[in-house]
């Protein structure tokens, strides 16, 4: 997607809102990121420091959801965008749900981290459970930049990891369930991992969300709800 | 040119005399010289239309050979282009080579304009910030470089530090970045690859760390002996003979534990985040306990020691921290002071913020130490500070400390006139205290 494009309306200022509420996603998007990376981080090395800076950090993330949200509407109520703006626009105002709904699940995974830091038990399940995290940061990293280009190759690629965290996340439940069967003591530990695991697997189905709307907004067509072989053909078409 | 003037006029003229002695014989001299002049200005016209087809068609070889004003004109033209040509090959070769040397630096280079937004960047850019080429020019550096720490860093405008983060979507490598302005309104970003010496710092640390724990354990368990060895009362004519290599080397094992602790309060400190917990500190109650403590720790005599409390502004900061700053810079104005002399401790507002000072009236130290005083184990007299018990480590904790709470160690002394050691907190560290609680401005 060519930066013109955005750039094609007699009035400045209108532009400059344009282009304003995206970099505003964007930056949205690098503070999920630095949360999620945080609480990935945390999980790995039990440090509950870095876990309860996350969580203290999460209204930054919503006050960003309601601030976008807010010029989103005043850009509708004032210009009436249409056809690529007002695709734009609705872009930005899902994305940011979806984003927001990312800042809560890393917030969960660091709420477990500080919980688990107090253990040593079940380290093998965290290792997978760094696996998982790797991908799944991975992904966000990729959404936001197919998002900041606008680059729909990259945004199938997304979706297609997406069928690797899930593998990922298969594995550690089966994992987890024999540890369970050899050790029900451990049984109150590894729930909080199969919840972090379940966490992760959620932003991961997120991101593919957002990879859509990047499809949604380039192309036009709506993707949402459809296989990834019938995404390809529709954008390829 | 005038000989292509003087051409030109001499047509003009002689096409004008034929016309007017052609009508002179006919005896229609208007008539004539209308028609000549027309002739000459549908001969004007007609080469206008040439010149304005060949230079909206440059491209055209085939140049118009005419004597006169209008050839020189082709010509002209024809040079000045043949110049310009010149001149632009001559500027894209020297762009070309500009470039190529950019391109071969290994640190990123990207040039912003004023709103961010990337005009150009190096193919190191390319590997290190995950830039694409032709494809990122003209979007903003933060839609690619999304880190909250850099947008901070650009808003904030302070360059003058540089800024260490990790680079995009790759935790492995560290960047080191720093922000250049140039030509008006223009920046370049440089970001450098510090990886190595990233991992190379995090070992020095964690080996001091490492090894202080380590040394702890031995330490405690041979204090411990010694002090039941000096202490046996079944073998007194033993103790009695032994007495000064055991009370030597007690005296010893406790420094000993003195740098071990110090070492790993050092560690700690710069493991820690640069951000302490924000704590309300009341700093007249805290100087206070300092000085009291540092009079007890030599009962066999010490310096007058004097409290000034100036204001009643609270730091925002990490209580434990300040107390051992506060504490180390109250402890060795004590052990080098002698006992005649006076140390006052001052809590007091300087400017925006407010400063804790330390001033004494003893030796003072010489110019050429001041800059080297907080590095760990400098010594300025190494036989005479080691018999007074320092460990060479307290004014490197107090310039951490001080560092994580934004604030500067400023150090005045001269030889023979005392020393001040003053640390100034910035205005956003210090608060009022809250209503009710507010200290009583106090004296001593």
């Amino acid at each position: 997607m060519d930066q013109s494009k955005l750039q094609q309306h007699y009035s400045q200022q209108y532009n400059t809102e344009l282009e304003e509420v995206r970099t505003a996603v964007l930056r949205m998007g690098g503070l999920v990121e630095q949360q999620l990376e945080r609480a990935l981080s945390a999980l790995q090395h039990g440090d509950s420091s870095q876990g309860e800076v996350v969580v203290a950090n999460d209204y930054q993330v919503n006050a960003l959801d309601v601030d976008i949200d807010d010029r989103c509407t005043t850009i509708i109520a004032r210009r009436q965008p249409t056809a690529s703006d007002l695709r734009l626009v609705m872009t930005v105002i899902k994305t940011t749900a979806d984003l927001e709904r990312i800042g809560d699940e890393a917030k969960r995974v660091a709420r477990m981290a500080i919980r688990l830091s107090a253990s040593d038990h079940g380290r093998s399940l965290f290792l997978q459970l760094e696996h998982l995290g790797d991908q799944v940061r991975e992904m966000l990293h990729g959404v936001l930049d197919a998002y900041a280009r606008m680059d729909v190759d990259q945004a199938i690629k997304v979706a297609h990891q997406d069928k690797r965290v899930d593998a990922e996340y298969e594995n550690v439940l089966r994992q987890a369930i024999t540890y369970m069967m050899e050790d029900p003591r451990s049984i109150p530990l590894i729930l909080d991992v199969i919840w972090s695991a379940r966490a992760l697997e959620r932003i991961g189905d997120r991101c593919c969300n957002i990879s859509e709307y990047v499809i949604y907004f380039v192309k036009g067509k709506d993707v949402r709800h459809t296989s990834l072989d019938q995404m390809e053909k529709e954008v390829n078409a | 040119m005038p000989s292509s003037w003087s051409h030109e006029v001499w047509r003009l003229v002689t096409i004008l005399a034929i016309c007017l002695v052609l009508g002179l014989l006919q005896d229609r001299v208007l008539v004539y010289l209308l028609l000549g002049t027309s002739a000459g200005l549908g001969w004007y016209l007609y080469n206008l239309y040439r010149l304005h087809k060949w230079l909206a068609h440059p491209r055209s070889r085939d140049v118009p050979l005419e004597p006169g004003v209008w050839g020189d004109l082709y010509y002209l033209v024809l040079r000045m282009q043949a110049h310009n040509q010149a001149r632009k090959r001559k500027l894209r070769d020297l762009l070309a080579q500009f470039r190529a040397s950019a391109e071969a630096l290994p640190d990123a280079a990207v040039a912003l304009s004023n709103e961010w937004e990337i005009r150009w960047f190096n193919e190191a850019a390319v590997n290190l910030l995950n830039l694409r080429p032709g494809q990122d020019i003209g979007s903003p550096i933060l839609n690619l470089f999304r880190s909250p720490d850099l947008s901070t860093y650009l808003e904030a405008g302070q360059f003058g530090r540089d800024l260490e983060i990790n680079a995009p979507g790759n935790l492995e490598l560290k960047l080191s970045v720093r922000v250049i302005p140039y030509g008006e309104h223009q920046w370049l970003l440089l970001a450098q690859d510090i990886t190595e010496r990233y991992r190379l710092e995090r070992v020095r640390k964690d080996f001091v760390a490492n090894v202080s724990h380590e040394l702890r354990t031995p330490l405690t368990v041979l204090s411990g002996f010694i002090e039941n060895l000096r202490h046996d009362d079944t073998a007194p004519e033993c103790v009695q003979r032994w007495e000064r290599p055991l009370a030597l080397m007690d005296q010893q094992a406790e420094r000993m534990r003195h740098i071990v602790e110090d070492l790993l309060l050092l560690a700690q400190l710069e493991g820690a985040e640069s951000r302490p917990s924000q704590t309300r500190v009341d700093v007249a109650a805290l100087a206070q306990t300092v000085v009291t403590d540092a009079g007890n720790c030599r009962p066999e005599g010490h310096a007058a020691l004097h409290l000034e409390i100036g204001t009643d502004r609270q730091l925002l900061g990490e209580p434990g921290q300040l107390h051992s700053a506060f504490s180390n810079l109250v402890v060795n104005a004590v052990n080098y002071t002698p006992e005649t002399g006076d140390i006052t401790v001052k809590w007091y507002e300087c400017g925006e913020g407010a400063c804790f000072e330390v001033e004494d009236t003893g030796e003072g130290i010489a110019a050429e130490h001041l800059s080297r005083l907080t590095e760990r184990f400098y010594r300025v007299d190494t036989g005479r500070s080691r018999k007074r018990g320092g460990t060479g480590l307290g004014l490197a904790i107090v310039k951490h400390v001080l560092q994580h709470h934004d604030a500067e160690l400023e150090i005045v002394s001269q030889p023979g006139s005392g020393s001040r050691f003053i640390c100034r907190f910035p205005g956003h560290r210090c608060i009022q205290p809250k209503q009710g609680q507010a200290a009583n401005p106090q004296s001593g």
